[in-house]
């Protein structure tokens, strides 16, 4: 017994706003996009013809199927390093910081820019990255290097470095979650029985933490797929990925052209998720 | 579960490793550690930079030297021209903020405890919200772009861009909530509705107060979200932008220290807000333990 009873109406009455709020700002959206991408003919009207034009269009260019492969190498190495470090950072904070005063110190200092703007903090990679910047000035300063290296402003690289420092949050918070969860005595089990540390952290504790790893992952895919205001900001007009794609078909007033990108950026994002849903059982994660 | 372990003396005259497993999960340790706090080092130093940056004096430029140490381009900022004033859209970025903020507490309240109510299709109503993390803002406000030139409503940041943030928002009040739930001990509505009180009562009287943390986590949730939102914004707000707009529209015009100061208000705010609500549990603390 419970402030609701199991199975009334009342429950159908407090979950429709949520759905129907959801529905019309999130799954209408996403479908009309679809459906646009479909869309014949040069005239921006629903009474357009269907048909596949739109989609044999960016096939046929060549340089769009670069990107679309370039976009996900990028991804891909964007989801490598950040798992590794939210792993490494995950397992020190959770593992080996013994004093609970110090862990919620260095956790804050962890997740505090989380809560503040993504796009002021691309931004603050700006003047680190230029020919004059704080990178260069350092390096010259030091000696390490004789003149301004040029890789970093406009660049992939720079871009990278912005990404890491902004996603490797979202590659660490599930495997801190799924770290804490985990009983001491099942460790003290396993040495007891006299496996190696090592051992135990690849039987054992790595195992356990599987779903965080692949939760983390599929949120730095989905968030590195979708962001083109780190790469806009850092990368100027230069370098442009799939979602960068995306805006400038729409402010071209290539609607159509637009939508098909989209979809096929949704289309992505789908197979990696189902992907992921295939190693962990997302559902279980709230019950454990 | 370090140094806990002991190796058996066969196995160590066998395969005599370097260091014996307390040095190593020392080791181990330092490294780890070192990475972190590196991160910690890489992640903060640009946003310390900038905040210290936006102090520099007239002539200074977007790098260092900082040409002097000044208020100047936060004075740039106060008496801007028409072109580049960042009071209106600051001002409209709050006061959306604010409202999602609201509406998000309020709809993850009633989300959450719906899920309590266990109604048929609520998987299927668990997965709709969390596609709103799921689904990126760039679809979203553009797919919401498409829909509203169809059905030909003029986007406005207090009416469009509400509907949309919202949808950004919720997920993590709910979510929040839900986590408050699960460690909530049903036993104490229970009592509350043997003494003879009504649902409503008990919800008002037991449960509210004793989730109130889970109610501050998703109004922190619902302010900053909305407040830093740029993708969303970008397809779905019309002519009068919000803050996030703003600061890209004048990026692209120019980047000048003046981009630096409001970088360094608009990171204040959000900490600022992190802190309101951290002390709004705190005190939450205190009353309850009297």
């Amino acid at each position: 017994m419970s402030s609701i009873r199991p199975g009334s109406p009342a429950a159908y009455w407090l979950a429709l706003p949520a759905t129907l709020w959801m529905m019309a700002a999130v799954v209408v959206p996403v479908g009309m996009i679809v459906w646009v991408s479909f869309w014949g003919g040069r005239a921006f009207s629903p009474d357009s013809p269907l048909s596949l034009d739109n989609y044999q269009r960016f096939f046929a260019n060549r340089t769009y199927l670069a990107l679309v492969l370039e976009t996900l190498r990028h991804t891909a190495t964007m989801m490598l390093i950040c798992g590794v470090l939210g792993y490494c950072i995950a397992y020190f904070l959770v593992v080996k910081v013994r004093s609970p005063g110090w862990r919620t110190v260095l956790f804050l200092a962890f997740v505090i820019p989380f809560w503040t703007s993504a796009l002021i903090r691309a931004i603050a990679w700006v003047p680190f990255l230029g020919v004059n910047g704080v990178i260069n000035q350092a390096l010259l300063a030091t000696g390490l290097a004789e003149k301004p290296v040029e890789v970093f402003l406009y660049s992939r690289t720079g871009i990278s470095m912005a990404q890491v420092s902004l996603y490797t949050l979202m590659a660490s918070g599930p495997v801190v979650y799924m770290l804490a969860q985990i009983p001491p005595a099942l460790l003290e089990a396993a040495m007891t029985l006299k496996a190696e540390p090592v051992t135990v952290f690849r039987r054992v504790i790595f195992p356990l933490t599987l779903p965080g790893v692949v939760i983390g992952q599929v949120l730095v895919f989905l968030n590195v797929m979708a962001d083109f205001a780190t790469v806009q900001t850092i990368g100027g007009n230069k370098i442009a990925l799939l979602p960068n794609l995306v805006i400038n078909f729409y402010e071209g007033a290539q609607i159509r052209a637009a939508a098909v990108v989209a979809v096929l950026l949704m289309l992505c994002m789908l197979a990696g998720v189902a992907a992921a849903l295939r190693v962990v059982d997302v559902r279980r994660l709230g019950a454990t | 579960m370090d140094g806990t372990a002991y190796a058996p003396g066969r196995a160590r005259a066998a395969r005599r490793p370097l260091l014996d497993h307390r040095a190593r999960s020392r080791l181990t340790a330092w490294v780890l550690g070192t990475l972190t706090v590196g991160f910690l080092l890489y992640q903060w130093l640009p946003i310390l930079t900038l905040s210290l940056l936006s102090f520099s004096g007239p002539t200074g430029g977007t790098t260092f030297p900082m040409n002097g140490v000044s208020l100047h381009w936060y004075r740039e900022l106060w008496d801007a021209s028409i072109m580049n004033d960042f009071k209106p859209p600051l001002g409209r970025s709050f006061v959306l903020a604010i409202a999602c903020a609201v509406t998000t507490c309020l709809l993850s309240v009633a989300s959450a405890q719906a899920m309590r109510g266990r109604f048929r299709g609520q998987g299927l109503f668990f997965y709709l919200i969390l596609l709103g993390i799921m689904a990126p803002g760039l679809l979203v406000g553009f797919g919401f772009a498409l829909v509203c030139r169809i059905l030909g409503i003029e986007t406005a940041w207090n009416t469009t861009a509400f509907l949309v943030h919202v949808s950004w928002t919720l997920p993590f009040g709910f979510l929040t909530m839900l986590a408050i739930f699960n460690r909530f001990d049903p036993k104490l509505e229970e009592a509350a509705l043997t003494l003879g009180a009504s649902r409503w009562t008990a919800f008002r009287r037991i449960t509210l107060p004793i989730v109130l943390p889970g109610v501050i986590g998703s109004l922190l949730f619902g302010f900053s979200l909305s407040y830093d939102e740029f993708a969303r914004s970008m397809f779905t707000t019309g002519a009068d932008i919000t803050l996030p707009l703003a600061v890209m529209a004048q990026l692209d015009r120019q980047l000048t220290p003046e981009l630096f100061a409001i970088g360094a208000a608009t990171t204040v705010t959000s900490l600022l807000a992190i802190l309101a609500c951290t002390f709004a549990l705190w005190g939450l603390r205190r009353a309850q333990r009297r």
